[in-house]
């Protein structure tokens, strides 16, 4: 986060930046409130591995609440999720993300012998190169590869994919009708 | 289950997307009494919410498919769900198949012939493009039809620094031809080049049912009902005759809908399906399937998408989702080598944005972490993209069928897509993927890359054809059989060409929609 934060301050004037960093800030508190309450779906547990895991992927999706965009997708109407998931694979889309997690962190246990949160930084990263070769020694079901695939554009779409995703990234965003909320 | 009686209309119509909605629109038009019935729910301009994440909510909800074969995976993604259909999403480029698209058995001994030729719907690709409102330049590489109403839209940054990959290849690269206004036309708005069109254009520059059919539609008396899935057609004890359809209202209880004429606008898959689901002791293999071909002829285009990264800015995020630039040179070539077979198009600098399936993220599916975030923020000004659309020969092995150990959540056996490359059509993929990234480095990119190859479209299925013996319709989508049932939409396609088909999807619809009128009282009893 401090490498992007950084970037932004030299691309962007400065009231813009300050308008951005306020919602970074109101976006954090959001996030923050986000872990306190809890999820419909996903277990709290499940969620902080899913939350980690995203995390290594694209730097800050843990903040800016990856895992609660996937619980809240999970857990209303199939038809209104915002998963890109629901193009690819849309029976029990919760089965599939439950099943990865349980993946990640047998692989975890088999690997190096402790739950992925416990691992050091270069080993959850390890993991997340091995998923990009298709190379997991136990993890199977469903194909960590696809699951890499899907959880990335999770975490790309929360970080990424806002409006202050696009701000960060110096994109004008030219909405016709603005997202009434980032997801 | 209660049982729900509707009075008898003279048009019922399953599906509201742009075959649906356009069928809906010239039949109500001509003063017959239509109801559309749609799966999904009522859509308003107000939801096309300008996000990649939002608008997924457009896609398609209904029931699952089974798909295998190595050119599957475009089944939920092709698909829209509710007013409109997919045509709340599509891109709208805009071409015409090519004269010899009509005839490839007859001309190379493989694949199938279309009971028609390109002259027989030249003047309805005329009437479609005024109808949804066409920009785009002559190219002297497309086949011949009136001019487009509306100029092209201007050539972008990012074309223009991949047209210098063109020329080095000696490749002519045209405006592309879209349903997008370039100016205001028709009382809608001109287009903004924003690159929203992936999540709808509320401002309707680019054509799209919720402001082009519906209102013609709604003007002319049709009724659409929504959360209306059908589940089948009903015949007369003769087999000869459809008496009507049979839907699943949003409560889940079953109605019964009698119509005069039966159409099937669902898209590729679902037509099949209800022909299948349709089955009667008279139609046994599924409503219309004497030849025993319904399901099979199943198609897509085989894409492959060329990435690079350009010295000079590149503003990716602008312009239209579908494409700015477009290269038809070589179309016509259907054996560009020993062993390879097919016509292809690259379709160039489509907008995009950071995130989903088509967006700059997604082209480097192998960056994480510092790498990734490195990456976009060169990507964001630099990135530059091209598409490549591929033909696939229509051969009987690739289907639909039923698969009657599984049910959807309506109760009904599930649908199991079958789609493998044919090799000669593989060969020919790769070539383009070789020309591709030749011209992405002539181009000058500092990295240049293909991702995988992926289908894009779904057609045939239903086909059409001269003879009952080894067709579904005839070439107005008008079953064999059953005389007042009809099918719109690209599953009629016996090939598909190597072009995205809703200007051949539309200006079939009209044709038959001129047939229907024509022939109104012999198909009204
Ligand atoms: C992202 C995207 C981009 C595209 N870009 C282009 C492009 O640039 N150019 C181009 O030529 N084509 C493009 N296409 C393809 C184009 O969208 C389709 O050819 C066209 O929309 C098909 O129209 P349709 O009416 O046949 O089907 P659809 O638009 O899919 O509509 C079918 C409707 O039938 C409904 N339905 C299904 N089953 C039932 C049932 N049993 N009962 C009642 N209703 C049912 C569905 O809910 C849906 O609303 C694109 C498609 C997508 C997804
Ligand atoms: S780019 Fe043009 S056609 Fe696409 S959404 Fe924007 S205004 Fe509409």
């Amino acid at each position: 986060m401090m490498r992007r934060r950084r970037f932004v301050t030299r691309m962007i004037s400065a009231p813009f930046w300050t308008s951005i960093f306020a919602r970074g800030l109101s976006e954090k508190a959001e996030a923050k409130t986000v872990e306190q309450t809890s999820y419909k779906r996903l277990t709290h547990s499940d969620a902080d591995v899913l939350a980690a895991w995203c995390d290594v992927i694209v730097s800050g999706a843990r903040p800016a609440g990856v895992a609660n965009f996937i619980d809240q997708s999970l857990s209303g109407d199939p038809a209104s999720s915002l998963l890109l998931l629901r193009y690819l694979k849309a029976s029990d889309m919760a089965d599939f993300y439950r099943k990865g997690i349980i993946g990640i962190e047998t692989e975890s246990h088999h690997r190096f012998g402790v739950p992925f949160l416990q691992l050091a930084q270069h080993q959850q990263k390890e993991m997340i190169e091995a998923a990009v070769a298709s190379n997991m020694q136990v993890w199977h079901d469903p194909d960590p590869n696809f699951f890499y695939f899907i959880s990335r554009s999770d975490a790309v779409d929360v970080v990424y994919g806002t409006e202050a995703g696009f701000a960060d990234l110096g994109i004008p965003y030219l909405a016709h009708i603005p997202p009434p909320k980032p997801w | 289950m209660t049982k729900i009686s509707h009075e008898k209309v003279e048009v019922v119509i399953a599906g509201s997307g742009i075959a649906g909605s356009t069928m809906a629109a010239e039949l109500g038009e001509a003063g017959f009494s239509v109801v559309v019935l749609e799966a999904g729910p009522e859509r308003k301009l107000s939801e096309m919410i300008s996000s990649q994440i939002w608008s997924r909510r457009l896609r398609w909800a209904g029931p699952e498919v089974q798909e295998t074969g190595d050119l599957v995976g475009a089944a939920n993604f092709a698909m829209g769900w509710g007013t409109g259909g997919a045509g709340l999403h599509w891109y709208a480029n805009w071409y015409r198949l090519h004269p010899d698209d009509f005839h490839v058995r007859s001309k190379y001994g493989r694949s199938l012939d279309w009971p028609i030729s390109y002259d027989d719907l030249r003047p309805w690709y005329d009437h479609a493009q005024a109808y949804f409102g066409v920009s785009g330049d002559y190219d002297p590489n497309a086949p011949t039809g009136a001019p487009y109403p509306m100029p092209a839209i201007p050539i972008s940054d990012q074309s223009a620094a991949i047209k210098k990959g063109f020329d080095a290849e000696g490749l002519t690269l045209s405006l592309n031809t879209l349903a997008v206004n370039s100016i205001s036309y028709d009382g809608r708005a001109g287009c903004l080049l924003d690159g929203w069109c992936d999540a709808g254009c509320p401002i309707g520059a680019l054509a799209n049912p919720l402001v082009l059919q519906w209102p013609r539609a709604q003007k002319a008396g049709v009724e659409l009902r929504h959360n209306a899935y059908v589940a089948r057609f009903e015949t007369d004890p003769s087999g000869s005759r459809a008496t009507g359809v049979v839907y699943i209202d949003e409560n889940g209880n079953e109605n019964v809908q009698p119509a005069d004429i039966v159409i099937s606008a669902c898209h590729t898959i679902w037509n099949a399906r209800l022909l299948l689901l349709s089955s009667t002791d008279k139609h046994p293999d599924g409503l219309g399937n004497r030849s025993g071909t319904l399901g099979q002829y199943f198609t897509s285009h085989a894409l492959t998408t060329i990435h690079g990264l350009f010295e000079r800015e590149t503003e990716p995020h602008t312009g239209v989702t579908g494409a700015n630039t477009l290269c038809l040179e070589d179309y016509d070539n259907k054996l560009p080598a020993k062993d390879a077979f097919g016509s292809r198009a690259w379709l160039v600098g489509q907008a995009a944005k950071p995130n989903d399936l088509l967006g700059t993220a997604l082209a480097k599916p192998e960056l994480f972490g510092d790498a990734l975030d490195d990456y976009l923020r060169k990507a964001s000004s630099h990135y530059g993209n091209m598409t490549v659309l591929c033909e696939e020969d229509s051969i009987a092995e690739n289907r639909i069928v039923l698969d009657h150990s599984k049910n959807d959540r309506f109760g009904l056996p599930q649908a199991h897509v079958t789609n493998s490359l044919p090799q000669a059509n593989v060969v020919r993929s790769e070539m383009a993927k070789s020309e591709g990234l030749r011209i992405f480095k002539a181009a000058g990119t500092s990295e240049a890359w293909a991702g995988p190859r992926n289908p894009m479209h779904m057609i045939g299925g239903t086909i059409m054809g001269n003879d009952p013996s080894s067709s579904v319709t005839n070439s107005f989508g008008q079953l064999h059989e059953v005389k007042n049932v009809f099918i719109a939409g690209a599953s009629l396609f016996p090939t598909p060409g190597a072009i995205n088909p809703t200007a051949t999807l539309a200006a079939l619809v009209f044709r038959t929609a001129d047939h229907i009128r024509t022939n109104r009282s012999s198909l009204l009893p």
